[in-house]
């Protein structure tokens, strides 16, 4: 490996260190700064001396850079704390909830892509032509339509009206459906704006004039040539959307009633759980700080001029 | 012998938001085995429409009115008639202005020689694909063929680049060549060994070549023939010689006065 490649990969790992530890810092702080948790775990009619020693046993009482100093060594061995309502590892509850999101992403992400992109394709080939204007005012809908709104339409439509699908909670691949058509609506049209953007970049440069006058067929020239140089911004959008929906797919979750990370940061919101939040938040900075470096691996892999 | 390339009465028009532009009127044209022919003329006299028709690069909102274009016989334009699919990249082999940019930044040369190999040679063989790869590189006076071909383009020069972009043009064996303006990103000492490079080309292969350029000069040093092109017209055509020294056209006389000279 070259100097400056190691000297690169270096700088990028220390800066997203760093957004690390800030994320980190941000979620502690927000947590203190929402007021005294015990008064919502106990009521409002809880006597003083029985507060007092909540605190003293959630280690409130500590000096707040003890209490930030601890929480950071927590986080780094791995230990994110105890959940003040389940009265579980947060770590753990994070694990039974994730594969439920997994599940939900993948899907949505999934569909997303496959219909996002051939579409921003077609539009990008055909540049004003109807299918393009077509395609353009579907992926304009398709980014301001509220998600919560959508999601309850296609209950009403598939799960009350005509019966043939679930409208809430997990269990079965017919459950998957619903949720992740919901969940794929925004990122879709986000792809297929961007692939369309992309696309008519790509298709407007001299090598694919020179591709095309090479006698290569239409087909090739579309993905071999153009697409793969059109891919770089679409693989980033992908990889970040897929960070923002982990962290939490919330209104998704909740209109569906579906076990994951959303759900449940709701729940710890609503009950001011605050080692609960903060560990959800945690977890969110972790997977878009490990996604980031996805992003830039994958940008090197498809371009030999970043290697 | 019969023509490579003949144009005849080629007419072609562009449908704009404000009516219809005339792009090419009526040009006559025709190419040799072993003959480079100039098409000279400013900047939206249609020289690079009259290139890039030939193999049917033409926009969209862009149609061929009258007149055709055959190629080695073969009629592959006319009105409503787009074959050119079929001598594109086999029969026909098109050099750009940008070289540099006309290569996938994405690809190592030796994929996009090997692509166009593949496209056009039934059946060829991975070595035959290497040994032909390596034969057009040499061809290309490049020194190290081996290592070009492992490279990606923005691994080497431009004089390089440029070299590699013929490459890839003539690397199928076509009967035609086309340049269009394909020095004029060059600097003056790589411009005179890209010239020198065609002229030994169209010797070596006896390919015909059509050599679209603004610069009048460059193409009297390398053509046979020269059109000189004005408003989408071939106002004047003929021997190069005959056509500098003696201008039959006051468009020609004009452009020749434009060129700054030492005395």
């Amino acid at each position: 490996m070259k100097a400056s490649t190691v000297r690169r990969v270096g700088g990028r790992l220390a800066s997203l260190f760093a957004s690390l530890l800030i994320a980190l810092s941000l979620a502690f702080l927000l947590g203190r700064l929402s007021g005294d948790p015990t008064a919502t775990i106990l009521g409002p009619m809880a006597p003083p001396e029985q507060r007092e020693a909540l605190r003293h046993e959630l280690g409130l009482d500590l000096p707040v850079v003890v209490q930030y100093l601890d929480y950071l060594k927590g986080v780094f061995t791995g230990d994110l704390g105890q959940s003040l309502q389940f009265y579980q590892s947060n770590t753990s509850m994070i694990a039974d909830r994730l594969p439920f999101t997994l599940q939900l992403v993948g899907a949505g992400m999934a569909l997303a892509l496959l219909v996002g992109i051939p579409l921003g394709v077609l539009a990008a080939t055909r540049e004003g032509t109807w299918w393009d204007r077509g395609a353009s005012t579907l992926a304009l809908l398709g980014q301001s339509v509220p998600v919560f709104w959508f999601g309850m339409m296609l209950v009403v439509l598939f799960a009350v009206k005509l019966g043939w699908l679930p409208a809430g909670q997990s269990g079965s691949p017919k459950h998957l459906i619903l949720p992740a058509l919901t969940m794929s609506v925004y990122p879709m049209a986000h792809i297929a704006r961007l692939t369309r953007a992309s696309m008519s970049d790509a298709l407007a440069e001299p090598y694919i004039d020179s591709a095309r006058a090479r006698g290569i067929s239409t087909r090739r020239v579309v993905w071999r040539h153009a697409f793969t140089n059109a891919m770089m911004p679409i693989l980033t959008i992908v990889v970040l959307q897929t960070g923002i929906l982990l962290s939490g797919a919330v209104a998704v979750e909740y209109v569906y009633s579906w076990p994951g990370l959303g759900q449940l940061a709701l729940q710890a919101i609503q009950f001011r759980d605050f080692p609960l939040v903060q560990a959800i938040v945690v977890f969110g900075a972790l997977v878009f700080v490990l996604l980031n470096l996805l992003v830039d691996v994958l940008h090197s892999i498809v371009d030999p001029r970043v290697r | 012998m019969s023509a490579l390339l003949t144009l005849s009465g080629l007419s072609i028009t562009a449908r704009l938001a404000d009516g219809e532009l005339r792009l090419l009127d009526d040009v006559d044209l025709e190419i040799r085995r072993g003959q480079i022919v100039g098409v000279v003329g400013e900047s939206g006299s249609g020289k690079t429409t009259l290139a890039r028709a030939v193999v049917g690069l033409l926009d969209r909102n862009v149609r061929v009115d009258q007149g055709t274009i055959a190629v080695a016989g073969e009629q592959v334009v006319a009105p409503g008639v787009d074959r050119t699919g079929r001598v594109r990249g086999s029969a026909v082999g098109m050099v750009f202005q940008d070289a540099s940019r006309s290569l996938n930044p994405l690809l190592k040369v030796r994929t996009q020689l090997a692509e166009v190999l593949r496209r056009h040679v039934r059946d060829i063989t991975r070595a035959e694909v290497e040994r032909r790869s390596v034969e057009v590189l040499a061809q290309m006076r490049i020194d190290d063929p081996g290592r070009v071909l492992a490279s990606y383009p923005h691994q080497l020069s431009g004089g390089l680049r440029q070299r590699v972009a013929i490459g890839l043009a003539v690397v199928t064996r076509p009967a035609l060549v086309i340049a269009d303006e394909c020095t004029t990103a060059l600097d003056v000492t790589t411009q005179t060994k890209v010239v020198d490079l065609f002229r030994t080309l169209v010797d070596e292969l006896g390919i015909g070549l059509l050599f679209v350029t603004h610069d009048l000069m460059l193409a009297s040093d390398l053509c046979d023939r020269i059109a000189v092109m004005s408003g989408g017209r071939v106002v004047e055509q003929g021997d190069a010689l005959t056509v500098l020294d003696h201008p039959q056209q006051e468009y020609t006389r004009r452009l020749l006065a434009a060129i700054p000279s030492w005395s």
